[in-house]
């Protein structure tokens, strides 16, 4: 990770173009995460001005990078806050009955999950990095936000609960329910062309 | 381990360890439970291989956030 930040003591300068250089990164998880090209890019110009303006709050020990995504962080949760407000949806069931058709009648699976031979090996597969992006993009809007929120910008439960005002139960059936549709859909075109093991 | 394995207070469905697993990705599992899921891999392949397809989805969304 490169940044033409330069540490000088305690605080590091950042130029404008340092900054710029981390754009299409930063549009790349904005736009998985908000599902909105046109939203995605304000964002990011915000971020990026913010950034600027606050330059000399950036420490040399964490990379650009680290500290640019957790400023993406705040403000893509000002925004899903803002529009879960205006959208309510009602509150998701226990999800114990979710994916019933996966198992057979005693609970078990009907149908034997993908053996990944090698998971390292696998995910530098840009074919496999591609599938997976895919499969997010086709999870339903708010699962495929948590997800993502979890996943790429590393929130915790407890940040989840607290940032989206969610309940413990509720994030976890939400990332439950992303990652069982992920591996359902992984297993057409991700899992499913790994080698049998 | 086997007879122990089918003990119906302790026996868990693929179903429940499915979930226990997804919860384990986000933060450790109660004593209770992390022994549950445990003694259900031992006996269950699908199972493990549920638990290696999320390890290797958390690997796949960091490879594809750092990709460049």
């Amino acid at each position: 990770m490169t940044s033409n930040a330069r540490t000088t003591g305690e605080t590091a300068t950042i130029e404008f173009a340092a900054l710029a250089e981390q754009r299409f990164y930063l549009m790349r998880i904005a736009r998985m995460e908000l599902r909105d090209e046109h939203a995605a890019e304000d964002c990011v110009s915000d971020v990026l001005t913010q950034a600027y303006e606050r330059r000399a709050a950036f420490r040399g020990d964490s990379s650009l990078r680290t500290w640019l995504t957790a400023i993406l962080k705040n403000r893509i949760i000002d925004l899903l806050r803002k529009q879960w407000r205006e959208q309510p949806i009602e509150e998701a069931p226990s999800g114990e009955q979710d994916f019933d058709n996966l198992f057979d009648e005693t609970g078990h699976y009907a149908e034997m999950p993908s053996h990944v031979r090698d998971p390292a090996e696998l995910c530098q597969e840009e074919g496999f990095l591609s599938a997976v992006q895919r499969c997010i993009d086709k999870l339903p809007k708010r699962i495929g936000q948590v997800f993502v929120l979890r996943e790429v910008f590393g929130s915790d439960t407890k940040e989840l609960c607290k940032d989206l005002g969610l309940t413990t139960s509720n994030v976890w059936v939400q990332l439950y329910r992303a990652r069982m549709m992920l591996r359902t859909c992984l297993e057409k075109n991700g899992f499913g062309n790994a080698q049998p093991g | 381990m086997r007879s122990l394995a089918r003990h119906k207070m302790l026996r868990l469905t693929c179903q429940q360890a499915s979930r226990l697993l997804s919860q384990q990705q986000d933060e450790p599992l109660p004593f209770g439970k992390r022994m549950r899921l445990r003694l259900h891999l031992m006996y269950c392949d699908a199972c493990t291989n549920v638990s290696r397809q999320f390890d290797t989805l958390r690997l796949g969304l960091l490879r594809w956030r750092d990709k460049d």
